[in-house]
């Protein structure tokens, strides 16, 4: 059964590579004969293109669309037979399959002592999250052939298509933090490609330069954290990892809890070198915080995390299918998927750093969406403040809803981006909110799957009912747990822990998740439970698996979360009732909208799976449950099943169980008549003032645009102004005294009649000058010359021993004599101007 | 027997010496081609007593066969006025000397002073390289810089066929 | 004086090395540029195969030496069709006016 998860996955994730290489060779090859002066028509004049005219087909249309589809629904195939496996095995045999699968991964290098294995990381969250990924990115490709459809380069896209798709799901399975950099680059790197598909657009390739750069910046950090990894832990396999640093946290007196199996088998010389993590302090914090930093700033990078979180909305300039597979099913995933695959190599410093990373970005990306007036950017602000809530549930301990939430967010968001992605197709590619209006009635079953997709980022459900949609369940476990840390992590958990453990007891959170362990779980939750660090009763209570202390959050990182989840339905409910609802404000626009079958079949599965995905016993949250780290010795690991949670139930729904009546019912009253009362309410003084800061997102990319750029700037100037006065002025002088010195010697000493003296002196400079110039006369026998002078400045290194300071001396002299400009030498030599 | 060989070697050498000056004195291209071939047969020479006869066999066949008619081709197709072709300027060729005697004399230093690993004994018998073992070598234990090699020889193919070929205008 | 050694070999090598930069560097035809490239290639080799025999007893000496002898060959067969190239655009092989990427 190991072997046949293993080739599903292993199968899942090459056959997209097929179909990268097939498509890369032969793409335009297919379909009808490339019609070259259509092509070259399109190069010109992109417009032209966009407007989706069925005219012209484009190379490999639609058969290389067909190709790269083909192949991964071969992979969600392959993902659902896996899936179904897994589902099938109880958790005793799932473990033991996981444990097959690591026994058989290959070697494939050693990195000095350290051996890099390749094989698939078997888990529940990887299997989950495989099948997510393959069904949006299924649906996203099955849109792309109609929304690409006139496209010149038709059969590139999908060929960059299957190469995301791959370098996306060899992440998923990936076991070793090395191989998870590796595609994690070849991700980033697709999104290059796709974001700048359309290069002729110069905000286009800016905006990919812009993601590629900033990226950068983030995988700076995740390198210093592997290479922490690396020096400090000896291990980079993701299994591995975590119990040599549980080893290494205990032998540094970090931890008292009991060391899990693995720990325990940890030789105590590496453990002793791990321990080292711990005592080592880096500007006063020691470095196994900075290694959960470093990791962490991988993803600030990939999933838009402030203070990186300007990429994210200038990548709007791809195609809308792109920007689906981009923000919801599989980039910006990335980086929460990375977090938690090392959830257990955080301290708690580092998570605290998460939350508030988090805490920001959710803060601040809600409120700049609510003025955005081009439906893509809303949707791309929506997806900074939803992978903010994943990060900061993450850093607060909420694993489970963290996740739970990244894959209900993935189906809604994918949805919410292929149905702009049809407004705007159906609309002549007007992006503009302001323009559209009234095109429920022109676009029915795109109107129908955005409101599901609406209401599910609402969280909309029914408090104390338990039925709600996607966001209902995942972002209310978050905020339960951060509800629960700020309000009753100090208080004496002690009347929780005895009697609320027992097997199949069932927990409910408040506002929600009712029943959250399918009936095959219960064996698991009773042994999970039994895992589970639940509050400060690690001293008072020397039980085996004692959890750490979970610490108090700060206000601001509970209230924070709770008032956006007033403000994401406002935006939402803004932007759905501006683009579909009410009169319509361009009568051009709304008499031509049109909705297409090949686009907006996927809607409705995605609709359908959007709704699937909600329903918390199903599927899934118990996988995602499944793969929660069950013994987590340094960090709080709270997940909904806690009974600790309780006490947050019986508030938390009072709060924000209704917050999207609250901010749809306001959206509606601001926008059902239009703009002209959100206008009004725009020019009032203070809110006009707010609404400029929101325009301009906080002026981050102004900031960065005068610190980064005009720092850059500034120092080329400088160095410009080095050059020019200190270079220039020194060599113009020399020349000039060399200049006056031969005159000078040329008509005083030639008229006292010393002919030889002044001939012999102008020769020599002459000669000189001859000579140097030489240095630069583009013949290669004279660099041959050179390189041979090299030579010998080596052999004189080598011989003067000891004394090789002076062959320096004169190969940094030749080289210095290499660099200089001689020719301007030569000029002021000369006397020439 | 030391004598001969030693005597052989001393005509070698000066056969490979002299010919290396030659084609660096004599103004004739095409002369200092026909020069290179007796550097090529010295070589060939000193090979066959460094017990390489099969390294000897491919000096002669590979270059005194292959790239010395593929030079003299190469002279041929360009060469209407290879014969006149000024020298280089005087001064240059000074500093070309100068350059050379001074890099041949460190180098000379370096060879003669340096602490070359003295093998216990007299200077081991030569190895019978049979092209038997020769092939086998090539095929195992370096059959990575082999293959290299011979996929660098395919795109050194193309790229001369792309680089010589006539200009379609 | 008759026992001859590695260090005859080398002192070949080197004259021959040298001679090969000198061709080189004082040649303005292109084709004795290439020639002074085969003196210090077989300079080189003969170096190989020299301490192949007296030193490192094994056959990596001669190995090396074929493989240079190939990279020799690749390397004027390029070499030429560079040259004819070259002759085509300028009508002549004079290095000496193929400066013009001069900065």
């Amino acid at each position: 059964m190991a072997t046949a998860l293993q080739a599903c996955l292993l199968l899942g994730v090459f056959i997209p590579l097929a179909s990268f290489v097939f498509l890369a060779f032969f793409g335009s090859k297919l379909g009808g004969a490339a019609r070259r002066h259509e092509h070259a028509h399109h190069e010109n004049s992109h417009g032209h293109a966009e407007h989706g005219h069925p005219a012209a087909a484009a190379p490999g249309e639609p058969l290389a669309g067909w190709v790269a589809t083909a192949a991964i629904a071969a992979s969600l195939i392959l993902a659902l037979i896996a899936t179904f496996i897994w589902a099938g095995g109880d958790g005793e045999s799932r473990r033991a399959w996981s444990e097959q699968a690591a026994h058989g991964a290959a070697l494939w290098t050693n990195l000095g002592s350290v051996p890099i294995h390749f094989g698939v990381n078997l888990d529940s969250l990887t299997v989950i999250t495989f099948l997510m990924v393959t069904i949006c990115s299924t649906c996203i490709h099955v849109f792309s052939v109609g929304y690409m459809a006139g496209d010149p380069r038709f059969a590139r896209f999908f060929c960059f298509l299957s190469l995301f798709c791959f370098s996306m799901l060899g992440l998923v399975i990936a076991r070793s933090l090395l191989f998870l950099f590796i595609f994690w680059e070849l991700v980033g790197v697709c999104s290059y490609f796709l974001i700048g598909f359309w290069f002729e657009k110069k905000s286009a390739s800016n905006a990919a330069i812009k993601a590629f750069v900033v990226n950068r910046v983030g995988d700076f950090g995740f390198v210093i954290g592997l290479g922490l990894c690396l020096v400090y832990l000896g291990t980079l396999s993701l299994d591995s990892a975590p119990a040599v640093f549980e080893a290494g946290a205990r032998a540094a007196g970090w931890s008292s809890t009991e060391l899990s199996a693995a720990a325990a088998a940890v030789p105590a010389e590496q453990a002793a070198h791990a321990a080292r993590l711990f005592t080592t302090l880096l500007w006063g914090v020691p470095l196994a915080t900075w290694l959960g930093i470093g990791l962490f700033c991988g993803a600030i990078g990939k999933s838009a995390q402030f203070p990186l979180q300007v990429w994210l909305p200038d990548a709007m300039e791809g195609p809308t299918p792109v920007s689906a597979l981009i923000h919801a099913a599989t980039m910006v995933a990335a980086g929460v998927y990375l977090v938690a695959r090392v959830f257990l190599l955080l301290t708690p410093g580092a998570q605290m750093f998460i939350a508030v990373v988090g805490c920001i970005t959710l803060t601040m990306a809600a409120l700049i969406a609510i003025v955005q007036t081009d439906i893509k950017r809303v949707l791309a602000y929506s997806t900074l403040s939803q992978l903010g809530y994943m990060v900061f549930g993450l850093g607060v301990g909420a694993w489970v809803g963290a996740l739970y939430h990244l894959l209900t967010h993935a189906f809604f968001k994918a949805l919410l981006f292929l149905g702009s992605g049809q407004v705007i197709a159906g609309c002549h590619h007007e992006q503009d909110l302001r323009k559209m209006g009234g095109l429920a009635s022109k676009m029915p079953n795109t109107a129908i799957a955005f409101l599901i997709a609406v209401l599910a980022i609402s969280g909309a459900g029914l408090p104390w009912l338990n039925v709600g949609l996607g966001g209902y369940f995942s972002k209310d476990e978050i905020l339960a747990v951060a509800f629960y840390r700020h309000f009753n992590a100090d208080k004496p958990a002690a009347e929780h822990a005895a009697g609320e453990r027992a097997a199949g007891d069932v927990a409910a959170l408040g506002s929600g998740v009712p029943v959250l362990l399918a009936a095959n779980e219960s064996a698991h939750a009773a042994q999970s439970h039994g895992d589970d660090p639940q509050a400060g009763h690690a001293a008072a209570r020397p039980a085996p698996h004692a959890a750490p202390p979970v610490s108090r959050v700060p206000a601001a990182l509970f209230w924070l979360p709770i008032v956006i989840a007033y403000v994401t339905p406002f935006y939402m409910g803004r932007c759905f009732i501006l683009a579909f609802l009410g009169r319509p404000r361009d009568e051009h626009i709304h008499a031509h909208a049109r909705e297409t079958p090949i686009m907006y079949r996927p809607l409705l599965v995605l609709a359908g799976l959007t709704v699937v995905s909600s329903i918390p016993v199903f599927l899934f949250r118990p996988f995602v449950a499944h793969a929660a780290p069950g013994h987590a010795p340094l960090v709080p690991a709270i997940s909904g099943d806690d009974h600790a949670l309780h006490a947050a139930h019986q508030w938390l729904p009072a709060i924000v169980g209704f917050a999207w009546v609250v901010g749809l019912g306001s959206a509606w009253l601001l926008y059902r008549n239009g703009l002209a009362l959100a206008e009004r309410i725009r020019r009032a003084p203070v809110v006009h003032l707010l609404h400029h800061v929101l325009w301009n997102k906080f002026y981050f990319d102004h900031v960065y645009g005068f610190v980064l750029v005009g720092g850059t700037k500034v120092v080329a100037v400088i160095c410009r102004l080095f050059d020019n006065w200190v270079i220039d002025g020194v060599i113009n002088n020399a020349a000039y005294v060399f200049e006056r010195l031969a005159r000078f010697s040329g008509v005083v000493l030639d008229n006292r009649g010393v002919d030889g003296a002044v001939n012999g002196l102008g020769g020599g400079l002459w000669s000189l000058g001859g000579l140097l110039r030489r240095f630069q006369t583009g013949l290669a026998r004279n660099y041959i010359l050179l390189a041979a002078l090299g030579v010998c400045a080596l052999v004189v290194a080598v011989l003067s021993g000891g004394q090789a300071s002076w062959a320096l001396a004169l190969f940094v002299a030749a080289a210095a004599a290499l660099l200089t400009p001689w020719e301007q030498v030569r000029r002021g030599l000369m006397g020439e101007r | 027997m030391i004598l001969l060989e030693a005597l052989m070697f001393y005509v070698f050498a000066a056969t490979m010496i002299g010919s290396s000056l030659a084609i660096l004195l004599s103004r004739d291209i095409v002369r200092s081609a026909v020069w290179l071939l007796g550097t090529l047969g010295a070589a060939a020479g000193l090979y066959f007593l460094l017990a390489a006869n099969f390294l000897a066999a491919v000096q002669l066949i590979v270059y005194a066969g292959g790239v010395l008619v593929l030079i003299v081709f190469g002279v041929m197709l360009t060469g209407r006025q290879a014969g006149a072709m000024p020298l280089a300027r005087g001064s240059e060729i000074a500093i070309a000397a100068v350059v050379a005697l001074i890099l041949c004399a460190g180098l000379l230093v370096v060879a003669l002073r340096g602490p070359w690993i003295e093998l216990p004994g007299p200077a081991p018998a030569p190895v019978a390289a049979e092209m038997r073992t020769i092939g086998s070598e090539l095929l195992t234990s370096y059959l990575v810089p082999f293959e290299v090699a011979s996929v660098l020889l395919l795109a050194v193919m193309i790229g001369a066929a792309y680089l010589a070929r006539p200009e379609k205008r | 004086m008759f026992d001859i050694g590695l260090t005859h070999y080398l002192v070949v090598s080197i004259v021959v090395f040298c001679l090969g930069v000198a061709v080189m560097a004082t040649k303005r035809n292109a084709i004795g540029i290439l020639l002074g490239a085969e003196l210090v290639l077989n300079a080189a080799a003969l170096n190989f195969v020299a301490f192949g025999r007296y030193r490192v007893p094994g056959l990596d000496g001669q190995l090396a030496a074929v493989f240079v002898i190939v990279l020799a060959a690749a390397e004027t067969a390029l070499a030429l069709a560079i040259f004819l190239n070259f002759y085509a655009n300028h009508a002549t092989i004079d290095v000496d006016q193929g400066a013009s990427l001069k900065g």
